[in-house]
């Protein structure tokens, strides 16, 4: 399957995506989002921002729905996993106009770390598609890093590129 | 009021630059007020856009103006200091002569500018930028905190280099062959934040020297580094040279 696609066939460069220090604030964070995607109408799936330590090294990722989610206290706490039905909540209106209120302001000083998903799984440039395919399917990731020689961060996999890539073996006759 | 003279060979952006200038330096735009939106500067000197903005931009890089974001442009100071003509090599500019340094990377990294980096480095606020901590010592003790900006485009590779043993600045002319021309220089005395303190082993609030340099080869500025200095460790050498006309 995937044609003997490799990861380095349809990576793209790291430098599509804006870069900040884990030391940002998610307001900064939400500024470089607006400049590098909204206002230039630059829509790219994902839309996401990547976080690096002191030295360079890629430590998550920080999509528009985690910076939503660390502005808002109720989504900070541990999602629970009692075994009992869960309630529809979506009926309490209270819970509506209370959202990413004043307390937002306040949660979007903190920095990007805290919020941002961690990156815990690589790609090297010479393993297959598949490999980046079954990585992203498993580990539910909008984006995979790209390390050579377990290192060097070289690039991104994105979802639209392993679909390309898997769907062109699927069709083919 | 002084309008822009179109019969003047100057660039408009240029006139309009002196004109705004005067009006911050006689006082009649004072420290703290903000100044009219790009629209309003249009419409009274009736120029472009684009021409507003070349003179607003050089009035941030020189320290006049200050922009806050989602507020507007303000008036930073009425005086800056004019360039110094530079006689020294540049590792004079930063240390005293003789002195050896032990340097630490705090950090060596990548940003997309915030705040006003955009202005200081003339670049667009989604160019990446390389971002460069150093603690400097002498005799073990912290006595520089310095953090370079520099737009990627300019020298990918910097962030591959020691910056333990090496200077940026030779990186830049002996490796990679960029060719410092100009430096401007703004020297003022600032306090330490927490931050700063916990680094450089004052207490919060003492004063110290800051150094803002723009760092320029031809008209392209290539770096900008910010630099905090303890007063006692540090005596600045400035030796200037009259251009024979």
């Amino acid at each position: 399957m995937s044609d003997g696609k490799t990861v380095k066939d349809v990576m793209i460069g790291i430098f599509e995506y804006p870069h900040v220090p884990y030391w940002f604030s998610l307001s900064q964070a939400i500024r470089i989002v607006k400049v590098s995607f909204l206002s230039t109408k630059k829509y790219m799936d994902p839309m996401a921002v990547l976080v690096f330590d002191e030295k360079y090294n890629l430590m998550g990722t920080l999509t528009l729905k985690d910076i939503l989610m660390g502005l808002e206290p109720q989504f900070l706490k541990p999602t629970g996993k009692a075994q009992v039905p869960a309630e529809d909540e979506t009926g309490l209106s209270l819970l509506w106009d209370t959202m990413f209120d004043e307390s937002s302001r306040e949660l979007a000083e903190k920095p990007v770390s805290e919020v941002m998903a961690p990156a815990k799984y690589f790609v090297e440039p010479a393993d297959p598609v598949t490999k980046a395919a079954y990585l992203m399917l498993r580990h539910d990731l909008i984006l995979l890093p790209v390390l050579e020689n377990k290192k060097k961060f070289v690039g991104l996999v994105r979802m639209i590129e392993v679909f390309d890539a898997i769907s062109d073996s699927v069709l083919k006759e | 009021m002084e309008l822009i003279d179109r019969e003047d060979h100057q660039k408009l952006y240029l006139q309009l630059y002196v004109i705004l200038k005067k009006k911050i330096e006689n006082s009649e735009w004072p420290v703290g007020s903000q100044i009219p939106t790009e629209e309003e500067l249009c419409k009274t000197f009736n120029v472009s856009r684009a021409t507003v903005r070349t003179a607003v931009l050089e009035l941030v890089r020189q320290g006049y103006l200050k922009r806050q974001q989602g507020k507007g442009t303000f008036i930073f100071r009425s005086m800056v200091s004019e360039g110094l003509t530079m006689l020294t090599n540049f590792r004079e500019l930063f240390f005293e002569e003789g002195l050896d340094f032990d340097t630490n990377v705090l950090a060596r990294t990548v940003m997309m500018p915030v705040d006003d980096l955009d202005s200081k480095l003339d670049i667009a606020k989604d160019k990446h930028v390389i971002y460069i901590k150093r603690l400097r010592f002498i005799d073990s003790e912290p006595v520089l905190l310095q953090e370079s900006y520099i737009p990627y485009h300019i020298c990918p590779l910097l962030l591959e280099e020691d910056l333990r043993q090496q200077s940026v600045f030779d990186l830049f002319e002996k490796k990679y062959g960029i060719k410092i021309t100009r430096v401007k220089n703004y020297v003022e005395i600032t306090y330490l934040n927490a931050d700063e303190s916990s680094f450089i082993g004052l207490p919060e609030a003492s004063p110290v020297i800051l150094l803002n340099q723009y760092f320029y080869s031809g008209e392209t500025l290539i770096m900008y580094t910010r630099s905090i200095k303890r007063t006692d460790r540090f005596k600045f050498l400035m030796e200037l040279e009259r251009k024979v006309a």
